[in-house]
C-alpha cells in the first residue's frame, strides 16, 4: 500500500500559471491511433506526472509536446497545444524555437560522445551563442542547476562517457537546462538508474521546478507520488482521470484510476 | 543400432572437420606463398642487378639500358593520380554516404543502392574505354591539352570508380551510430544539418576514415582503366593534362615485352613488391582506425 | 541574445537567428541532393552511351565469329567463350575452399589465434591488387611451371584473388542464421556437421548466392590478373577449346587490347561491341544475383529474406 503524500493547499486555478495546454490532442502512428481526445493543464512550476500501465501512451503524450513526432514518418498529431497560448503546432510555429523552450531528458542518458563542458554547452553553441566567457558562466549555471557542479568542475574537459549512469543523466538534464527552456519534459529519467541515483535525480526534480515546469513520464506510482503536484492517468490512450496528486492518490474517482493505484492491473 | 550410427557420424566429421581445417589453412599458405614469391623475385634487382635501394625509388630517369631503373616517376604518378582521386572522391562520396543514411526518403534510396550496386560490377576495362572514347576527346576540346591523355584524365576516372566504396561505407558508418545521439540533439533544438555536422560526423570519424582509406588502396591498386586514359609517358607530370605513368600502368605496358631474367624484368617485379608493400601498409592503417572506434 | 530575454517574452515563432540556421540546413540538404542525383544521371548517361555506340556492332558474326589479326569484321565469339570457361574454371576452385574456410571460421573455430591468423591473411589477400596477382600468377604458373599462357593458370590466380571476398560472403551469410536454430537442431540430437550441411546452410543459401553471383559478375570483368597468365591470344584451330591449358583470351582481355595495342582495322567498333557486351553480362549477373537469392531463400527456409 502506497503511502499518502502531504496534505497540501489546493493550488487555486489561475489562468497565468496554466503553462501548457494540451487540448483534443490526438496522436496518430499511421492508422492506429495511439492517444484519444487527450485533454491537459500543465502549470507552471509545478511537476505534472503522467501514471499509466506501459503502452497506455503517455511517452507518446510527452512527445507530442516537444513536437518530437514531426521526426517519425508516418506520425500525425491533431488538436491544439498552447505555450502561454499559442499553439505549437501552428502554421508559423517553429519547432527548433519550440524545443529551444521546450527541453527533454530521455529514459536512458545520452550524452554525447564530447567533454562535460562540451556537453553542457551544445545546446547555446548551436543557438548562436560563440563567447567563451558567456558559455563558461552558462555551463557552470547548469551544472550547478543538475547538482553536478561539484562532481565535475574539476574535470570538465575530461569526456562525458567515464561519468556513472546517474552522473550522465544528471548531465542530460544540465544539457537540457543550459538553454533556459520553460518547460522540461522527463520519460522516465530515472528508470535505468539504481536507487541512490534515483533519488537524487527525484530531489533535483523537487529544485528545477523553482524555475522550471517539469512534466514527468513514470511507471512508479511511489514516484509519481513523491514529487509531482499533478497526476494524469493514462489507459489504453486516453487520459482517464486527472487531478492533485494527492486527490488521485487517496480519493480517485475513476474506477479505472482506483484499479490501477490498487495494483489490480498494470 | 544407434551406436553404430553414432560412430559412423562422427568419423563424418572429423574427417569433414580436417577438410575443412586445411581449407582455411590454404588461405594462410597461399599469403605465404605470395609474400615470399613476390618478395624473392622483386628483390632481384637489389641482389642480383646490384641496383641500390634509394637509386631505385629516386631516380627519376627510368633508364634500364643503362642500369638505372629509377621508378621515382612511377611513383608519383600513382601518388598524384591517387591524390586527385581521394581528393575528388572522398569527400563527394562522403557526403552521399551522409545523404542515403540521414536524408535521402526510401524512394531515392531505392534508386540510389541499385545504381550504386551497378557501378561496383562495371569491369575497369569498361570504365577505362568510357574515359578513352568520352573523356579524353573532351578534355582534348576544351583544355589546352593536346591530346587529351593525362594526369587529369586518369584522376576523373578513378574517381568515379572509388564512389561506390567510399558511399557504401560512409552510409554503414552513420547507420551504425546510435539512434540515441541524433534524438538527443535534434531534442535541443539543432537543425538536421548541425545535428549531421556537430554530433553525427565526429562520433562517425573512425568509419568515415576506413571508407576513406579503403578508397585509397582501391586507387592505388587500379590498373587498366588508368592505364587506357593517362598516355603512359615516363616523365614526371608537370600539369594535370600532362600525360604520365604510374607503377601500375607501368608493369602493363612492358611486361609483354620484358626478357624473362632483364633488368627490366625486375625491376618490374620491384614494383609489384613495392605496391603490395603499400597496400599492406593501408590495411594496417584500417585496423588501426577500427581499433581505435572500440 | 534569445538566452537572455524572459521567458513570456518569447514567441513559437522563428527568431532571426533560427532563419540563419534553417537556411544553411536546407542549402546543405539540396546540395546533398544535388550531387547525390548527379551520380544517379551520370550513370545513367554512361549506359545510354554504351547502348549507343556498341549497340550496331552486335551482329552475329561479332558475337559468334572469330577475331581477325587486321582486318576488319573480326568478332569475339572465342572471347566471350573463354570469359565463360574461365569464369566457371575459377568457381570450380573458389566455391570449396571459401565455403569450407568459412564454415570452419565460423561454426568451429570461433575463437584463437589459427583463426586471428586466417582472417589477417585474408585480409591482406583482399588488399593484393589484382595486377601484382597476375605477376604471382605469372611468376608460379608460367615461369616455374613452364605452363604458358593457359585458361587454369588464369583460373587459378583469379582464385586467390576472388578467395576473400568469397570468404566473407560465406562467413557474413553463416552468422545471419540465429543462433536458436543451432541450438534447436542440436537440442534434438543433431551433431554439429549435421546441423551444419542440414540446417545453417540451407537458411544461409540465399545470400550465398547472391555473393557468388555477384563475385562471378567480377571475375567475368577481370583483365589485369589475366594478362599475364592467361594470355593475349586464342587457339587458331580450336577457338573453343576444352582444354584447360590452352590460350585463353577472355572478352575483358580483349577490349583492353584492342583499343590499346591492337593492329586490327575497326578498333572502334569491336571495342564498342565488347564494352556493351560486358555491361550486358554485368546487369545480367547483377539482376540474377537477386533474384536467384531471393528465390533460394524462399524455396529452403519460407521466409522472405
Amino acid at each position: 500500500m502506497i503511502q499518502s503524500p502531504p496534505v497540501t493547499a489546493e493550488i487555486p486555478l489561475d489562468a497565468t500559471t496554466e503553462k501548457l495546454i494540451a487540448s483534443d490532442v490526438n496522436v496518430y502512428y499511421g492508422a492506429f491511433q495511439a492517444i484519444k481526445h487527450a485533454n491537459l493543464v500543465m502549470r507552471g512550476q509545478h511537476v505534472t506526472a503522467l501514471i499509466g500501465p506501459s503502452g497506455c501512451g503517455k511517452t507518446t503524450f510527452l512527445r507530442a509536446l516537444n513536437r518530437m513526432h514531426d521526426l517519425t514518418p508516418g506520425a500525425r498529431v491533431d488538436g491544439t497545444i498552447l505555450l502561454d497560448g499559442e499553439d505549437i503546432y501552428g502554421a508559423d510555429a517553429d519547432p527548433v524555437v519550440i524545443r529551444h523552450r521546450i527541453g527533454m531528458v530521455f529514459q536512458r542518458a545520452n550524452p554525447f560522445p564530447k567533454t562535460i563542458y562540451e556537453n553542457a554547452v551544445y545546446g547555446p553553441r548551436i543557438h548562436g551563442e560563440r563567447d567563451k566567457r558567456v558559455l563558461d558562466e552558462i555551463a557552470e549555471r547548469a551544472l550547478r542547476q543538475a547538482a553536478l557542479w561539484d562532481e565535475v568542475k574539476d574535470r570538465l574537459n575530461r569526456s562525458a562517457l567515464v561519468l556513472s549512469g546517474g552522473q550522465q543523466q544528471r548531465l542530460c538534464i544540465a544539457r537540457a537546462v543550459a538553454l533556459n527552456p520553460e518547460v522540461i519534459l522527463m520519460d522516465e529519467p530515472a528508470s535505468a538508474l539504481d536507487p541512490i541515483a534515483t533519488s537524487k535525480i527525484e530531489d533535483l526534480i523537487g529544485q528545477l521546478t523553482e524555475q522550471f515546469t517539469v512534466v514527468i513520464v513514470t511507471h512508479s506510482m511511489q514516484q509519481a507520488a513523491r514529487v509531482s503536484d499533478y497526476t494524469a492517468f493514462f489507459h489504453l490512450g486516453e487520459i482517464v482521470e486527472v487531478g492533485s496528486t494527492n486527490q488521485i492518490f487517496t480519493h480517485p474517482k475513476e474506477k479505472r484510476t482506483e484499479d490501477y493505484i490498487t495494483g489490480r492491473f498494470g | 543400432m544407434i551406436a553404430l550410427q553414432a560412430r559412423r557420424s562422427r568419423r563424418v566429421e572429423r574427417l569433414a572437420l580436417f577438410g575443412l581445417r586445411i581449407a582455411a589453412g590454404f588461405v594462410i599458405v597461399a599469403m605465404a606463398a605470395l609474400l615470399l614469391y613476390l618478395g624473392f623475385e622483386g628483390t632481384k634487382t637489389f641482389s642480383a642487378d646490384r641496383v641500390s635501394l634509394s637509386a631505385f625509388l629516386f631516380s627519376p630517369v627510368f633508364g634500364v639500358d643503362l642500369g638505372q631503373p629509377g621508378s621515382e616517376v612511377f611513383v608519383l604518378g600513382s601518388l598524384a593520380v591517387t591524390f586527385f582521386a581521394i581528393a575528388v572522391g572522398g569527400p563527394f562520396g562522403v557526403a552521399v554516404g551522409i545523404f542515403l543514411a540521414e536524408i535521402a526518403p526510401h524512394r531515392m534510396t531505392s534508386v540510389l543502392k541499385p545504381a550504386i550496386e551497378l557501378m561496383v560490377g562495371i569491369p575497369s576495362v569498361v570504365y577505362g574505354w568510357l574515359g578513352l572514347t568520352l573523356l579524353v576527346p573532351l578534355i582534348r576540346t576544351h583544355t589546352s591539352s593536346p591530346s587529351g591523355f593525362g594526369l587529369a584524365a586518369a584522376g576523373i576516372v578513378l574517381s568515379i570508380m572509388i564512389l561506390p566504396t567510399v558511399i557504401t561505407l560512409s552510409e554503414d558508418a552513420f547507420r551504425s551510430l546510435p539512434a540515441a545521439l541524433k534524438e538527443g540533439s535534434l531534442a535541443l533544438g539543432a537543425t538536421r544539418w548541425q545535428t549531421i555536422t556537430r554530433v553525427l560526423l565526429p562520433s562517425a570519424s573512425s568509419g568515415i576514415a576506413v571508407a576513406l582509406i579503403l578508397g585509397i588502396a582501391r586507387a592505388i591498386g587500379e590498373t587498366l582503366a588508368i592505364q587506357m586514359v593517362i598516355g603512359n609517358a615516363t616523365q614526371i607530370p608537370r600539369s594535370l593534362f600532362a600525360p604520365t605513368a604510374t607503377l601500375t600502368t607501368e608493369i602493363v605496358t612492358d611486361m609483354p615485352g620484358a626478357a624473362q631474367g632483364s633488368l627490366l624484368e625486375h625491376s618490374l617485379f620491384s614494383m609489384a613488391l613495392l605496391l603490395l608493400m603499400m597496400a599492406m601498409v593501408l590495411i594496417v592503417l584500417v585496423r588501426f582506425a577500427l581499433r581505435k572506434r572500440r | 541574445m534569445a538566452l537572455t530575454t524572459a521567458p513570456s517574452a518569447r514567441s513559437v515563432a522563428a527568431t532571426a537567428s533560427v532563419r540563419a540556421r534553417k537556411i544553411v540546413d536546407s542549402v546543405a540538404t539540396v546540395t546533398l541532393w544535388v550531387m547525390a542525383t548527379s551520380i544517379i544521371v551520370l550513370l545513367a548517361a554512361f549506359v545510354a552511351y554504351l547502348i549507343y555506340r556498341g549497340w550496331s556492332a552486335l551482329t552475329p558474326s561479332f558475337i559468334f565469329g572469330v577475331p581477325k589479326e587486321r582486318e576488319a569484321g573480326g568478332g569475339v565469339g572465342p572471347e566471350i567463350y573463354n570469359s565463360f570457361y574461365i569464369l566457371i574454371l575459377t568457381l570450380i576452385f573458389t566455391i570449396p575452399i571459401a565455403l569450407s574456410a568459412g564454415v570452419y571460421l565460423q561454426e568451429y573455430a570461433r575463437r584463437g589465434l589459427f583463426r586471428e591468423i586466417v582472417q589477417f591473411s585474408a585480409e591482406s589477400l583482399a588488399t593484393v591488387p589484382s595486377i601484382v596477382m597476375g605477376l604471382f600468377g605469372l611468376l608460379v604458373f608460367v615461369y616455374t611451371f613452364h605452363w604458358r599462357y593457359t585458361a587454369l593458370g588464369g583460373a587459378l590466380t583469379l582464385t586467390l584473388l576472388n578467395l576473400p571476398a568469397l570468404l566473407r560472403v560465406t562467413q557474413e551469410a553463416l552468422s545471419s542464421v540465429p543462433d536458436t536454430l543451432r541450438e534447436a537442431s542440436m537440442a534434438l540430437g543433431g551433431t554439429k556437421w549435421q546441423t551444419i550441411t542440414r540446417v545453417v546452410l540451407p537458411s544461409a543459401i540465399g545470400r550465398l548466392t547472391t555473393g557468388v553471383v555477384l563475385i562471378a559478375g567480377r571475375i567475368y570483368g577481370e583483365t589485369a590478373a589475366l594478362i599475364f597468365t592467361a594470355g593475349l591470344s586464342v587457339t587458331v584451330n580450336s577457338p573453343y577449346d576444352l582444354n584447360p591449358f590452352h590460350t585463353a583470351e577472355t572478352l575483358a582481355v580483349h577490349l583492353w587490347y584492342t583499343r590499346s595495342e591492337s593492329t586490327v582495322a575497326d578498333v572502334e567498333r569491336i571495342g564498342d561491341g565488347s564494352a556493351l557486351v560486358l555491361l550486358i553480362m554485368v546487369l545480367i549477373f547483377n539482376i540474377a544475383a537477386r533474384v536467384a537469392g531471393r528465390a533460394l531463400t524462399r524455396r529452403f527456409t519460407g521466409r522472405a529474406s
